[in-house]
């Protein structure tokens, strides 16, 4: 028999046998001490690794490498998450590109008390097109509404999660993670939304 | 009080009949056997001469690009790709990477950087882990692992964002069940 218009799935080529292996990453950024490695430390199986890579565009011909820390986790059989720690680099444009490049989004871990030292990343991500979460390290509280309304005299745009988060904890840095894929995925529909776009459901927890 | 300085310098004296006593002297006029006692207390003592002998038998292909890179170093990674810093085939970091079958099968007769990488390849690994694994910089394994691509040793898996600069949202998605799963 001829199912004339049947349409079933198609299930992509007959490729070697196994899964398809793919990969994601998500940047974490932030002050000197803030937490970053502990952030990663806390979710990741193994201890972080660390690499050496030579920034693409060096200033005065310094040929020193830089350290880059990050660490891996299995999200499913075939899908491999990467974090990675974005390196202090005088100048953070010089060499992010690398680590940034089709990146979900980053984490920026805000130490309330040295505000300051977060707001290179901020704004890089920000020029970038980026999407992020600012993630404060206030954890004996709530986000007190005094912290919110300097981080949006800071000139973030609105949209931009702020959250507590304390490194050390697991479900914390769990959650902060959710919340910036859910923030990215809705930056994402934002941006190619034309006027046939629907936009999309609110997420299912 | 005077007894103790004495007493090094009687030791001294007890000490050097015994290095040279009339025997040793008539060694001497043998050649080859005079010469291997008298060089042997002085390779004892310091101990040195072991270390060596023990760091040839210990150094692996990779021994000398170590994580702390030095300019030398560095220029040595960089002779293995031919001075070359590009690769042909787009790597992100996060691209992963693995060693097919018949790879395994013929990795005795691979250079020796291109068989470590086979064998740190037998679970899928990241160009970043590559790099970290073999202390390499990321230059380096980029190219030694396009090279490798292009000869067909190792699959490429691409990322779904390897096309734009953002990943796309089926990829989102299953990264956000995956972190809900956790």
């Amino acid at each position: 028999m001829d199912y004339v218009g049947s349409r079933f799935p198609e299930f992509g080529p007959p490729g070697p046998p196994g899964r398809e292996l793919t990969s994601a990453k998500i940047v974490v950024a932030g002050g000197f001490g803030v937490g970053k490695s502990t952030f990663i430390r806390s979710i990741v199986e193994n201890d972080l690794l660390s690499m050496s890579a030579l920034p693409p565009e060096r200033a005065g011909g310094v040929t020193e490498l830089v350290r880059i820390q990050f660490g891996r986790v299995w999200l499913d059989p075939g899908l491999a998450l990467h974090l990675f720690v974005a390196p202090q680099w005088q100048d953070p444009r010089a060499g992010w590109k690398d680590v940034v490049r089709g990146a979900v989004g980053a984490v920026v871990l805000f130490d309330v008390m040295r505000p300051a030292d977060s707001v290179d990343a901020m704004r890089y991500f920000e020029d970038h097109n980026i999407p992020y979460v600012l993630a404060l390290n206030n954890v004996h509280a709530s986000v007190r509404s005094d912290v919110k309304a300097i981080i949006r005299g800071m000139g973030i745009s609105p949209d931009v999660p702020v959250l507590n988060c304390d490194p050390r904890v697991r479900l914390s840095v769990r959650e902060t993670l959710i919340s910036l894929t859910e923030h990215a995925k809705l930056d994402r529909w934002r941006r190619r939304a034309g006027p046939d776009e629907t936009t999309p459901l609110a997420p299912v927890c | 009080m005077s007894s103790s300085p004495d007493a090094p310098r009687r030791r001294r004296r007890a000490q050097t009949p015994a290095e040279q006593t009339f025997a040793d002297l008539m060694n001497g006029f043998s050649l080859d056997s005079s010469r291997k006692r008298t060089h042997e207390p002085e390779s004892a003592t310091p101990g040195q001469d072991e270390v060596p002998v023990v760091r040839q038998e210990e150094v692996p292909a990779f021994e000398p690009v170590l994580p702390e890179a030095s300019d030398a170093s560095i220029v040595r990674a960089y002779a293995w790709t031919g001075g070359r810093t590009r690769s042909n085939v787009s790597l992100e970091i996060e691209t992963l990477v693995s060693a097919n079958d018949q790879t395994r099968q013929s990795a005795g007769i691979l250079q020796a950087e291109h068989q470590r990488v086979v064998e740190l390849c037998h679970s899928p690994r990241s160009v970043a882990e590559v790099a970290a694994l073999m202390r390499l910089p990321l230059g380096v394994v980029k190219v030694l692992l396009g090279d490798m691509a292009e000869r067909g040793l190792v699959d490429v898996h691409q990322t779904a964002s390897a096309g734009g600069d953002t990943p796309d949202l089926g990829l989102m998605e299953r990264v956000l069940s995956g972190l809900r799963r956790l």
